[in-house]
Order: structure tokens, then C-alpha cells, then sequence
């Protein structure tokens, strides 16, 4: 399968170096060339600094022929909107967005995107983490 | 200045309303200035300026006959007026300025915040822009006039 | 009407500023502090701090009553996700985004936003307007279409002067829908003449462009 990453930060290097390593082609894409330095430097796949939220940037990274595209970088709506992108101009069939804020998580989700709210997941695992007798019923959603 | 023309004088239902309408009305007497209390009423941004808002036009008549009242004790006749404004410290100022008056008397209450003695927003915003004189009656410390 | 304007840079501090002027009731959500405090001064309490692409802060604003939501701040990103949780989430009557990468006028379409404002697109299409003339103007391009409304202007010299319309040979699929002549527009018919001067408006569609360049603007 061919991959698009976008956002080179340390949880979509991560990304990109364990679906690498998995045999799948990947892209990284992120708009500061330096961020690549997070990668190690046997990492097989692609990198590509440039936008993603431009068209262009995309399509140079392969867009077209990718199977998936995940969208990691520190911008909640940058995120959004390569990832509507991706999905409705491009036809790409898998898509999965990192969204922080919960509440814009739960909207855009609502328009049909596939979100990730690390801030929900991480508060959720750190109260489960103090064990059972301080579990709520909020979870992630 | 001791002989002010027109006071005006923003109530709120705190627990200082009383001490400075009266402060208003002995000041008034001897100087025959005119007295005007106001009760404004803020209006999120989620209802228009004018909506109706009975709930809030009935607590604000509960304060201005009050006030009213506490204002007959002493004999001083007073002008009463809601008002609906997005901001209550901009209203006090603009209404300031539009009735000419040349001293505004507030109230405020001993508030905690984050344990820290508070101001509030309004306050500081009627001193830094109200064009005529000011003057804030601080409510006693444990809130000796205290009414809640 | 009721505006929220998302964004209280310059573009939104003067769109704020006109929109109070003309009487409509305005909240600029800025979310930058010492902005919002500055508008404050300049403007009145109509300027709440906060960041507007956080649905909260949206409905605090009133987006649910807003007749027309304006997200303007710099970031393209930032207007689409404003504009799109105003429609989504509090149905507000009609939403307008700027944008700076023209390109995205297409994308926001795709992705619901109708309505973008591009001022590189405008300074462009004034440049284009400044051209030597042998080129066609381009006006507009018809949205989902291949259709572009493009202008020429007639000069002295031009094959066309003089002609009647039914006389000019025009590529297939364009068509002269208007001349603008001394300020008026004439709709015009098979025997109109063409005079030097006129600015023909015409629809064409883009891979027609070059032919009828040449048909209207070529000179023998």
C-alpha cells in the first residue's frame, strides 16, 4: 500500500518509519525540511517538504495513487483541511485525521472524516492508569 | 468637587446598592442634584440587544424599588432606568456621557479570586474611561453589609 | 442583519468598522488579546476574545442567530474550519471565507464554502486588465463548468471593425453576449455592427480561448 504522512513531528515519524518498516511505501510530507531529521536514517520511504494543504504540493507527493492519508501535524485545521482534501478532491479511500480539540473532532467527524483526538485518549488512558476506582463514564468518544 | 448637578449611581442588587444610594442622596440634598440609578442588564451575544428578557427586567425591578425606596427614606427623589447593554462597564460610561452627569457613585462587593482580592471588569473600565468624576464604596471587609 | 466577523485583522477591522456604519449589529471574535483590546477601544463592545474555529466560542458569539458569519483572519485553513462549524454546527445563514492561495476558491466549493473572497485574485485580475490589449480579459470562470466569460477590446486595425456580428466567423461553443460601448450595454443581434472601441463580452469555453482571440482580436 502507498501512504501519505503529513507532519513529520514525533508521532508522524513514528508513523511513517513503523508502516515503512511494514513493507508499505510511504511519503513524508511536512513543510519544515528540518523535521526530517526525526527520521532514522535507514527510513526507506520518501520525504517531500511543502504544504499540504496545497494541491499541488499533494499531487507532487503521489496523492492521486495513495491508499491512505494520514494527517499528523500540529494543526488541527491544517489537518482538517488536507485530510477533506484528500478525501473528497482526490478519492482517496482511507483517510485518518489527528484532531486535538474534541469538540471540532466531534464535528468534523459528524462531516464524515475519520478523527483521532489524542487529548481525549490520553487524558482517558492517564485516569485509567490510576486504576479501576477512578474510572468515569467519559471515555473517548 | 461637593456640589455635583446629576449623579448617577449603577445598581446591581450587591450588597453596597443601599450604602451608595444614600451616600447619593445626602450628597444630592444640600448641592439639589438629581439622582440617577441605573440597572443594566448584559445580553450575550446569543440573543439580540432587545430581546425580551422578563426574567432579568423583573430582578432589576425588584433592585430599583429598592432603591427607590432607600431613596425616600431620605427623602431624595430619584430617576430609575433599566437598561440592556452587551457590556455593563461600556453602558455605564456611554449612558455617563449622554445624561451629563458629573459623578458616577459605585458599589463594589470584597471579591476573592484564585484567592486574590478581585476588581471585577467594570470598575476599572468606568475609572479608566468615564469622562467625569468617580467614586467606588468598597463593601466592608467579611462583608459587613453584606446581604447574601 | 447580524455579522460575526472571524479575525480581527485589518481585513476584519475595517469590514467591522464599514459593517457597523451601514447598521448591522457586529461581533468581531478575535483571538489574539491585545488585538481584541485594541478593536475594543476603537470600536465599542463589540469584540469578544476567543478563537473562532472552537465550536464553544462560536456559539458564545451567537452563530446560532448570525445571519452571515465572515471568517477572515490569514490562514486559508483556519477560514474553511471556521466557515465549516458555523454551517454544520449552528446552521448559520450564510458563511464567507477569505482566502489568500486562489486556488482554494475551488477547494472551499468542494467542501461546501460557496462564498470566498480572494484579494490576490483581485489584484491579479487588475494587473490583467492593465495587459496590452491583444489579449483576452478574462472576467470569470463558470464554476464546474469549462466555460470561461472572457473580454475583448476592439481596437483600430482589429479584421472585426466595422463588421456585423453575423459576419465574423467565432469559433464554436463562444458566443458575444454583450457590447459595452460609451458606457452602455447593447445585447446584441445577428446584424449588429462592431465598432472600434467596443468591449465584447463573450462566452467561450477554455480550449476554444486562443480562436477566439484570434477571431476578435486579430488584425489582417
Amino acid at each position: 500500500m502507498f501512504v501519505i504522512v503529513m507532519g513529520c513531528g514525533r508521532v508522524g515519524a513514528r508513523v511513517a518509519a513503523q508502516l515503512s518498516r511494514s513493507g508499505h511505501e510511504v511519503t513524508v510530507l511536512d513543510i519544515n525540511p528540518d523535521a526530517f531529521a526525526r527520521l532514522d536514517t535507514d527510513f526507506a520511504g520518501t520525504t517531500l517538504a511543502g504544504n499540504g494543504i496545497d494541491t499541488d504540493t499533494l499531487r507532487r507527493a503521489g496523492i492521486e495513487r495513495a491508499d491512505a492519508f494520514i494527517a499528523c501535524t500540529q494543526g488541527d485545521n491544517r489537518n482538517i483541511m488536507a485530510s477533506q482534501i484528500s478525501q473528497h478532491l482526490f478519492g482517496v479511500s482511507k483517510v485518518v485525521t489527528r484532531i486535538y480539540d474534541p469538540l471540532r473532532k466531534d464535528t468534523f467527524q459528524a462531516l464524515g472524516l475519520e478523527a483521532i483526538s489524542p487529548t481525549v485518549i490520553a487524558a482517558d488512558h492517564l485516569i485509567r492508569a490510576l486504576g479501576p476506582e477512578f474510572a468515569s463514564d467519559e471515555g473517548p468518544a | 468637587m461637593l456640589d455635583p448637578k446629576k449623579i448617577l449611581v449603577p445598581v446591581n442588587g450587591g450588597p453596597v446598592d443601599a450604602t451608595v444610594v444614600a451616600l447619593a442622596s445626602q450628597l444630592a440634598k444640600p448641592a439639589k442634584s438629581r439622582v440617577y440609578a441605573i440597572y443594566v442588564i448584559e445580553v450575550r451575544r446569543t440573543l439580540p440587544l432587545d430581546a425580551d428578557m422578563p426574567t432579568e427586567r423583573h430582578e432589576a425591578d425588584v433592585v430599583l424599588d429598592q432603591v427607590e425606596h432607600t431613596a425616600g427614606e431620605l427623602d431624595q427623589e430619584i430617576e430609575t432606568e433599566i437598561l440592556q447593554a452587551r457590556d455593563i462597564g461600556t453602558a455605564i460610561v456611554e449612558e455617563a456621557v449622554e445624561a451629563n452627569v458629573d459623578l458616577i457613585l459605585m458599589g463594589i462587593p470584597y471579591r476573592r479570586k484564585f484567592g486574590e482580592f478581585d476588581l471585577g471588569r467594570t470598575v476599572p473600565y468606568v475609572l479608566k474611561n468615564a469622562p467625569c468624576e468617580v467614586w467606588v464604596c468598597r463593601e466592608a471587609l467579611g462583608g459587613r453589609n453584606s446581604t447574601k | 442583519m447580524y455579522v460575526i466577523v472571524a479575525g480581527g485583522g485589518k481585513v476584519g477591522f475595517y469590514l467591522a468598522k464599514e459593517l457597523i456604519e451601514h447598521g448591522h449589529e457586529v461581533l468581531v471574535v478575535e483571538s489574539n488579546s491585545r488585538r481584541a483590546a485594541e478593536i475594543e477601544a476603537e470600536l465599542g463592545s463589540i469584540v469578544m476574545f476567543g478563537a473562532a474555529d472552537e465550536a464553544r466560542v462560536l456559539r458564545e458569539a451567537g452563530a446560532e442567530r448570525a445571519d452571515l458569519v465572515c471568517a477572515v483572519t490569514g490562514d486559508d485553513e483556519d477560514n474553511l474550519v471556521i466557515c465549516q462549524v458555523a454551517k454544520a454546527r449552528f446552521h448559520t445563514g450564510r458563511v464567507i471565507a477569505r482566502i489568500n492561495n486562489p486556488k482554494n476558491a475551488e477547494i472551499f466549493h468542494r467542501l461546501g464554502i460557496d462564498d470566498t473572497v480572494s484579494a490576490t485574485e483581485v489584484v491579479l485580475s487588475v494587473i490583467e486588465q492593465e495587459l496590452p490589449r491583444q489579449h483576452l480579459i478574462p472576467l470569470l470562470h463558470l464554476r464546474h463548468t469549462d466555460v470561461e466569460v472572457v473580454e475583448a477590446i476592439v481596437e483600430e486595425g482589429s479584421n472585426v471593425a466595422g463588421r456585423r456580428l453575423r459576419d465574423i466567423a467565432l469559433p464554436r461553443e463562444c458566443t458575444v453576449a454583450v457590447i459595452l460601448r460609451d458606457e452602455a450595454a447593447i445585447f446584441p443581434q445577428p446584424d449588429t455592427p462592431v465598432l472600434v472601441g467596443d468591449a465584447l463580452i463573450a462566452f467561450t469555453t477554455s480550449g476554444n480561448e486562443a480562436a477566439l482571440r484570434d477571431a476578435l482580436l486579430g488584425a489582417d
